[in-house]
């Protein structure tokens, strides 16, 4: 399925983030430009308005996000830094990538609702507290609601999602709160919960008294959905994806759903029964442990306190690995007959690994979450019922275990060993006074802050829709062509060019064959204007297809920024001349030689700042692109400061390799030294980076480039900087060739730009050097060779004077001359190259054909692969 | 029509969706001592439901459905699980 609108959303915000992009590392530069900051906003809530024409919420949410920051900075709320771009940057990645998911797909991939919620929530962070309606709605992590509604959820539907936790699921609780007017959105809560599976508990409440029956509105949503279950929370953050910032979903351990309740029971006293448990407990017996809980528990009303506690601590048995603390707890809970908060898992004696984290509050910010806070609380509580307790230096034990566990990567490290050092100074006088009164202050120390973001604020809507629609911009008087529709159109120019070409012959048939010379000058009048409007056309047709440079050099800044962060270097790039135009093909076969070219800058030479500055250079190095127009050509030279390149050591490498031997190099002047990176192979880094040196690079773009009839030079000085330089055809539509004559009168086309001179020789001058021919060229031996035996037709033997002149084209392939000896010299002309396909596309040597005016075909050679 | 209005009493059958929610409103306002029969009822909006949970009506009978009958029947019965 292909809509339309789909591809043009995707295109247009390519652009979008292209144009982001390059705005944010400008403002990165300069944090007040204001242009910088307007462009960068402009295109995301651009972006904005469009993605949410599609149902992407994942992506929707992320950009809106992106758009808060933005506005904030924009309103000077918010200072920008080198974090925050990295972050915007981030996101813009995120939605290139979900672009090609789109693209490829037609759908977001798999986790991004959560990625999108992850990049969202840090993007929020940034944002001030004081930040407009739309931002403190937004919680800045799903992290920070409370659990406390979990024993609310009947002990059988606790005690059954307690078995699945310790039999290795992840707990959810999902609290979700739907907007009052979300049955008007078309949604259905309750039905939501349906999918969720296994489902362990759902608590549907009003959140809000119910009004009186007349006042009540059915269609005002006021309920709360509270849900605990084991599902991933990849699928339920996919199940509420449209929905996703009214929920919260929080990672619960096993020991939160611990709690126990039931009747008080007057009864006989289990004082023998919590002795015993604490003996087997103190020695892990848990089989035994778990005898003496089932024998107990058939002799227990059911619905007594302790049958509660029973049931609780057979299913902690239950586990492969029982976690002592919480058996412990339970055994309290027994002995004590009234509720015990229980500790988090793998705390005092316990025997089992840390598998199951106690909770995630670690948090964006490095406060104390309400979870926690929660914690800690239970902590003290149970610090202060432990004082009278007989067991109180392995509770002291078990909740220093606990509370550091829960503040480990939360508080300061100055903090987590005071704590440290209050709970052994507790356990050395055996009192709870220490470790109680710097529990008091951590909890004290983090009340307050202001991540606390209540439920109801939280979860209220975000506004939508009505501000997309104001600031659509003007559409740009461009139009969106396909580009097949321009290469239709290229094709037909290229016929009538052609078949315009047939008229000079029509002209000479009329003269020589009718014999009416004013015909003949006739059609050559209606000639030349065809030819004026077909070469205008042409032009038009191909300025269409021209882009400006700028469409490839615009990744580079973003390249440039990453890649000289990540080595630790300094880099400024400059580009000059973006505008410069190219044709589409050539733009688009740019791209690699240049980053290549760029890479081999950044890593090979580029200096370290501190280098740089022994040497006297500025620590800041710069790369400097330049692209202008020269002649037919788009001229494209990036030019670094760094240290150049040494011709020794190129020598030197060159000979180890084997590419040249030590003779040759020695005789090699410095520049063709340097050139020789160009030869396959070669590369002179010492280790492989992930940037450059792996031998390939700087051939490669040599074939690519001379591909595109281009070519590359390369010059450097050394401890001064290197400079490259690419020239490239305007177009590759129009192929400038010469025709020659040759094998028995058979026109052959050579193209232009690997001619270098015409000349005829006296075949008297031509010498044979054992089986080769060559002859002198000014001064120079010029090895000659007959197109005729190339093209497998024996030459015409040749009896005769020698005085006789031989037609030699004088050729330069690969920097060396060779004279090729053709039958006749005909004219140069232009021709749309067409290349050989089909079962014609395997034959070597021929470039490809070209319609002639008279309607004959063209061969155009290939001399690199001739000769 | 998956809700049946009767006398004093009112049946929910089938799939009951959003837009029953304000007939069904206006009926137990009307009728406040209606009782509800939910046994056919195979999945209900969750409006519906709000307002079965807000007015409160005498329950004649709860879904035979899994999912309502475990998860609704605390709220509609009105005890805490």
């Amino acid at each position: 399925m292909t809509t339309p609108l789909l591809l043009r959303f995707v295109s247009e915000a390519r652009d979008l983030l292209q144009f982001a992009a390059s705005g944010l590392l400008a403002l990165e530069r300069n944090p007040r430009d204001e242009a910088a900051i307007n462009d960068v906003f402009r295109s995301v809530h651009t972006l904005k308005g469009s993605v949410g024409l599609f149902d992407f919420p994942a992506f929707t949410k992320l950009v809106h996000a992106g758009e808060d920051v933005l506005s904030a900075v924009r309103a000077g709320q918010l200072p920008i830094s080198s974090e925050i771009v990295d972050l915007l940057l981030d996101a813009l990645d995120q939605f290139g990538a979900w672009l090609d998911d789109i693209e490829g797909r037609r759908g977001l991939s798999d986790g991004a609702d959560g990625l999108s919620r992850d990049l969202t929530a840090a993007l929020r962070a940034l944002l001030p507290d004081d930040f407009g309606a739309a931002a403190t709605t937004a919680r800045s992590a799903g992290e920070l609601a409370s659990v406390d509604w979990l024993p609310d959820i009947s002990e059988a539907e606790r005690l059954e999602a307690f078995r699945a936790a310790t039999s290795g699921s992840q707990l959810l609780a999902i609290e979700y709160s739907p907007a009052e007017d979300c049955f008007f959105s078309g949604e259905d809560p309750v039905n939501l919960f349906r999918q969720v599976r296994p489902l362990y508990g759902l608590i549907i409440e009003p959140r809000e008294p119910w009004p009186a029956p007349e006042a009540f509105d059915p269609y005002r949503c006021v309920l709360r959905f509270r849900a605990l279950t084991a599902a991933p929370r990849a699928e339920v953050e996919g199940l509420f994806r449209y929905v996703i910032e009214q929920i919260s979903v929080v990672p619960v351990g096993p020991e939160t759903l611990i709690a126990v309740a039931g009747e008080p029971n007057g009864g006989p006293v289990y004082g023998d029964f919590v002795a015993d448990a604490l003996a087997l407990l103190a020695a892990s017996d848990w089989e035994g442990l778990r005898r003496s809980v089932s024998a107990l528990h058939e002799l227990t009303g059911r619905h007594l306190f302790v049958a509660s506690a029973l049931r609780w601590l057979e299913a902690v048995l239950g586990a492969p690995a029982p976690d002592s603390g919480w058996v412990g707890a339970l055994i309290d809970c027994i002995a004590q007959g009234s509720s015990v908060p229980v500790p988090p898992c793998n705390s005092g004696i316990s025997t089992t690994p840390a598998t199951k984290q106690p909770h995630s509050v670690t948090g964006p910010l490095a406060r104390l979450s309400a979870l926690a806070r929660d914690i800690l609380d239970g902590q003290r509580v149970i610090l202060e019922m432990a004082a009278e307790s007989t067991t109180f230096a392995s509770r002291l034990t078990a909740v220093g275990c606990t509370a550091a566990n829960v503040l480990r990567g939360v508080v300061r490290q100055s903090d987590l060993e005071a704590w440290g050092s209050a709970v052994e100074a507790s356990l050395a006088d055996g009192t709870p006074v220490a470790a109680l009164a710097e529990l008091e202050r951590l909890l004290n120390a983090s009340t307050g802050a202001p991540s606390e973001v209540t439920a109801a604020d939280a979860l209220r809507p975000e506004p939508t829709g009505t501000q997309t629609q104001e600031q659509r911009q003007a559409p740009a008087r461009v139009l969106k062509v396909d580009q097949a529709k321009v290469d239709a159109l290229m094709n037909l120019i290229g016929e009538l060019v052609v078949s315009k070409n047939s008229l000079p012959f029509l002209a000479k048939r009329a003269e020589e064959v009718h014999g009416s010379r004013e015909m003949g000058r006739e059609i050559k009048d209606v000639y030349g204007v065809i030819d004026r409007l077909a070469q205008d056309m042409q032009a038009a047709i191909m300025a269409v297809r021209m882009l400006p440079v700028s469409e490839v050099l615009d990744r580079f800044p973003r390249l440039v920024r990453d890649v000289a962060r990540k080595l630790g270097k300094r880099v400024e790039l400059v580009i000059e001349g973006e505008e410069t135009a190219a044709d589409k093909n050539i733009i688009e076969m740019l791209g690699d030689p240049l980053l290549h070219i760029i890479r081999n800058s950044l890593d090979h030479g580029i200096e370290m700042p501190e280098e740089r500055e022994a040497t006297g250079k500025p620590p800041d190095a710069s790369v400097r692109i330049k692209a202008f127009q020269e002649g037919d050509q788009v001229v494209i030279e990036v030019a670094d400061d760094g240290r150049g390149i040494d011709p020794e050591r190129i020598r030197a490498v060159a000979v180890a390799k084997g590419l040249i031997d030590e003779e040759r190099a020695s005789r090699l002047t410095d520049q063709e030294a340097v050139n020789l990176v160009f030869a396959a192979g070669f590369s002179t880094a010492a280790k492989v980076s992930d940037l450059s040196g792996r031998g390939v690079g700087m051939d490669v773009v040599v074939t690519t480039v001379e591909k595109a009839g281009g070519s590359v030079s390369l010059t450097s000085v050394k401890g001064q900087g290197t400079s490259v330089r690419l020239g490239l055809p305007l177009s590759m539509a129009v192929t400038r060739v010469m025709m020659v004559e040759a094998a028995g009168g058979n026109l052959f086309g050579i193209p232009m730009d690997q001619i270098a001179e015409t000349v005829r020789i006296a075949r008297g001058q031509v010498r044979r050097i054992k089986q080769a021919e060559t002859f002198v060229l000014r001064n120079a031996v010029v090895p000659l060779v007959r197109l005729d035996r190339l093209l497998g037709v024996e030459p015409p033997l040749w009896f005769g004077d020698a005085d006789q002149e031989e037609a030699v084209l004088v050729v330069r392939i690969g920097g060396s001359l060779t004279g090729l000896v053709v039958d006749h010299f005909r004219e140069g002309m232009d021709i749309i190259l067409k290349p050989f396909d089909g079962i014609l596309s395997d034959i070597s040597g021929y470039a490809g054909t070209a319609l002639l005016g008279d309607g004959r075909v063209l061969l155009v050679l290939n001399l690199k692969e001739l000769l | 029509m998956p809700i049946r209005f009767g006398k004093n009493s009112v049946v929910l059958d089938g799939a009951c969706a959003v837009e029953e929610a304000l007939p069904l409103l206006e009926y137990l306002q009307a009728h406040p001592r209606a009782k509800v029969t939910m046994r056919g009822c195979t999945q209900m909006h969750t409006a519906v439901f709000m307002v079965l949970v807000g007015i409160r009506p005498p329950i004649a009978s709860l879904p035979d459905e899994a999912f309502m009958k475990r998860w609704f029947a605390p709220a509609l019965k009105g005890e805490q699980a």
